[in-house]
């Protein structure tokens, strides 16, 4: 899946000569993190954010009046002076997972993303990226989750799938946890059915551990000693 | 001690599902071999039913989802929306029927001819949402009782149970922007069961915000969790809601025995349910409640799970 499937596309863009009361108001109002900068051909030049925003704020903590004194004059500065230029950004072929690790090491909020020519293309928040996975999981959709233990071989997900197949039920998505136990690993299909009597019995029949998943917590959470 | 209703018809069978589908016919001939086995169908007053009116149906559905189910059934389809929604030819007078059979148990409480009514129909109907049919349901039974209360009867505030072990979508659903009706629903959490709705969280809408309530209740969990939950979730909101009647959509598939689900109450377990339910329904409507059934799909374990529901019943 690449990031032009789930990026924001409908941009609300801002220059360097925009006022910082005029961003305010903008961020306010259609309830951004982050606003790309642009400049008068369309191409990205910087990045700001909400905190970049506080950060130019006066501090809470002055009395009223200083406080609205200092602000009226902060907002008047523009958006060139506060916004990270040259931020870092993703090309419309990187792939979630691409973005995803780049979240995290960069510990970014959002990445604007822009073609070869420095154009922005569109946006791709955190957020963006859990409606992705949330998506990926098919966790919106009307399903059971199974949890099983297999034997760390190849072909187990297979008979799993295929048992799936048998009954004619639908998978929403599979995760796999690989680090379970020595030799053993976690396998959650999420299928898309409340039928589940025959695939669990079928699952029972070749040998598979149906996981209590309230059973595992309780043995991963720390002992109280 | 009250007379309590009892709706039943053969006709109930003749939804067929596919083989190996859980909700099969067997569930009720089980559940009738089994009131009769322990000498209960004698003290229950048979109530017939009737195919319902369109007219209520579409209190709660939309009529091109009706018209849609209806020739799904006359083509001969084998499901409905989903491969889980097996139907046949005469599934849509069945559900029509199963409607109707709590609609009667609903006039024959008003009429006071009985106390209360335990209503033994199939196809279920809580997660049947108002243009979809969903989970082996078509036509959501307790909501067109909710409505056919309010409109045929003018009760104005109805609080709807649902204690099977999957969560209410359809119900909650329906009723999530009205404040007139209470959904109050306990099943086995949606990050592990079907249909994945019914978190905390979920608590209505806009003028229905707070008439909605949910406990989830997480796998492996059985009465502990079910009583704990039931006294802080239910009981007070229930006593704030006052209701005028209450319904129940009574499944019994949260049994350690059931392999639908993994929560593990047991057969005592389900004595908690009956006694928290039927204690605030005899303070509050003076043991006038309509029992529906939805889910139970273990055949040794539901007909002793309804026996005993319906004794607490008749005891009210």
């Amino acid at each position: 899946m690449f990031v032009t499937e789930m990026m924001k596309t409908d941009l609300v863009a801002i220059t360097p000569e925009t006022s910082l009361a005029e961003a305010k108001e903008l961020m306010e109002k259609g309830n951004f993190r982050h606003l790309p900068v642009v400049d008068a051909d369309g191409k990205l030049v910087g990045i700001v954010t909400d905190r970049d925003m506080r950060d130019a704020h006066p501090s809470s903590l002055l009395d009223e009046e200083s406080y609205q004194k200092t602000l009226d004059k902060v907002l008047k500065h523009t958006i060139g002076e506060i916004m990270t230029a040259e931020p870092i950004t993703v090309a419309p072929y990187y792939t979630l997972q691409d973005t995803l690790l780049i979240i995290g090491k960069k510990k970014v909020g959002a990445l604007p993303v822009v073609d070869e020519e420095g154009y922005l293309k569109g946006i791709m928040s955190t957020r963006d990226l859990l409606r992705a996975f949330v998506n990926i999981m098919g966790i919106e959709e009307p399903g059971t989750l199974l949890c099983i233990l297999v034997d760390e071989q190849p072909g187990q997900l297979k008979k799993i799938v295929d048992i799936a197949a048998e009954e004619n039920v639908s998978l929403g998505s599979v995760l796999v946890a690989r680090d379970w136990d020595k030799e053993k690993r976690a396998i959650f299909p999420y299928l898309l059915t409340n039928n589940v009597i025959s695939i669990k019995k079928k699952l029972l029949a070749l040998g598979y551990e149906l996981l209590d998943p309230m059973q595992w917590y309780l043995d991963q959470s720390p002992k109280k000693e | 001690m009250g007379t309590t209703g009892f709706v039943f018809d053969e006709r109930y069978l003749q939804h067929q599902t596919f083989n190996g589908h859980p909700e099969c016919a067997e569930r009720l001939t089980a559940i009738m071999d089994g009131l009769a086995g322990a000498g209960l169908l004698d003290d229950l007053v048979q109530i017939a039913a009737e195919p319902a009116n369109q007219r209520w149906i579409e209190t709660v559905h939309n009529i091109h989802y009706i018209m849609k189910f209806e020739e799904a059934c006359m083509w001969g389809l084998p499901d409905f929306e989903h491969q889980d929604n097996s139907i046949c030819r005469d599934s849509y007078n069945t559900a029509l029927l199963a409607v109707g059979g709590v609609l009667k148990a609903i006039d024959a409480v008003m009429k006071d001819e009985v106390k209360n009514a335990f209503c033994a129909v199939r196809p279920p109907g809580h997660h049947a949402e108002a243009n979809q049919a969903m989970g082996f349901c078509y036509f959501n039974n307790v909501a067109i009782g909710a409505r056919y209360l309010q409109q045929q009867y003018s009760v104005e505030k109805v609080c709807i149970i649902d204690f099977d072990v999957h969560h209410g979508n359809g119900t909650q659903h329906i009723f999530d922007t009205d404040n007139s009706v209470f959904y109050y629903s306990i099943h086995e959490h949606p990050s592990f069961a079907y249909p994945g709705t019914g978190r905390e969280f979920e608590t209505g809408f806009s003028t229905g915000e707070g008439y909605t309530k949910n406990s989830p209740i997480l796998p492996g969990r059985g009465d502990d969790e079910y009583r704990e939950r039931l006294l802080t979730d239910l009981v007070p909101t229930f006593k704030e809601f006052g209701p005028d009647a209450v319904l129940l959509s009574a499944g019994f598939d949260a049994h350690e025995n059931d392999l639908m689900s993994g929560t593990n109450l047991s057969t005592e377990g389900y004595e908690i349910i009956n006694d928290t339910i039927f204690d605030l329904v005899s303070s509050s409507t003076g043991g006038r409640v309509v029992s529906v059934l939805e889910g139970g799909y273990d055949l040794q374990i539901l007909p002793l799970l309804v026996a005993n529901h319906i004794r607490k019943m008749m005891a009210l």
